[in-house]
């Protein structure tokens, strides 16, 4: 492979968009993952209440996407809150 | 016990004898110990490319934050007597909240209550976890309601 294409590969490596996944658990009040939605992410409530619903209904739900850096930050800050979130690659 | 609201925006809890004191206390043996397991519970499904750098520098600083937060509730519960009422406010609710998360979800890991099973029907053990889960989440509703999310 020559360096141009290694290159570009880190690069597409960088670019990829993230998803952030919260799943279900069996503890967190609905009321509280809505707030927590709200504060870590910026959404408005009908917002993080369907977002929240999603989690309960289907067990995950993709709150947010985008690049690494921020969704390092977003995924730190929703499991310091106790929710059970995990950093995912877009599509995979 | 009761516990309620204040004027000024506070929670109070009013521990009125020796075994509201053993009930409220029981939060810090049903929670302590947990921050490690449930820090490692809450990185499940991190994507390979990202789970060691999440595992050197995030999941540390979990355990830390969890355990900061029932010893925060245990030293306010150690100075607590009957009679004496305790008084939660905002710059605490985090901890409160985050200290009965923890016992409800070991609970909940010990026990594995069903909605549906009737107190009646479990061991004695079981019951009186059941009912402290309950009252723990009743008090983090009255956190919510009042302090966190008002």
């Amino acid at each position: 492979m020559s360096e141009s294409e290694t290159l570009l590969q880190d690069s597409t490596a960088l670019d990829q968009p993230w998803q952030v996944v919260v799943y279900d658990d069996p503890v967190n009040l609905q009321t509280y993952v809505t707030m927590v939605f709200m504060k870590v992410l910026g959404y408005g409530r009908p917002r993080a209440e369907e977002l929240m619903l999603e989690v309960h209904q289907l067990g995950r739900s993709v709150v947010w996407t985008g690049g690494r850096e921020r969704a390092e930050l977003y995924t730190q800050q929703l499991q310091s809150h106790q929710l059970q979130t995990a950093m995912e690659k877009a599509g995979s | 016990m009761k516990a309620a609201p204040t004027l000024d925006g506070r929670v109070r809890i009013d521990p009125e004898s020796e075994l509201d004191l053993i009930v409220l206390r029981s939060i810090i043996p049903d929670a302590q110990g947990n921050g490690e397991a449930l820090a490692a519970r809450l990185g499940t499904g991190m994507d390979p490319s990202a789970s060691e750098d999440w595992e050197d520098f995030v999941k540390p600083d979990l355990e830390e934050q969890f355990n900061q937060q029932v010893l925060t509730v245990a030293g306010v519960l150690a100075e607590a007597k009957p009679g004496v009422p305790l008084f939660i406010g905002k710059e605490d609710s985090d901890s409160w909240y985050g200290a009965l998360n923890q016992a409800r979800l070991a609970l909940h890991d010990q026990h594995g209550f069903d909605d549906e099973e009737e107190l009646e029907e479990m061991s004695e053990e079981r019951a009186a976890a059941r009912i402290r889960s309950h009252f723990y989440q009743v008090l983090q509703g009255l956190l919510l309601d009042v302090l966190m999310f008002p």
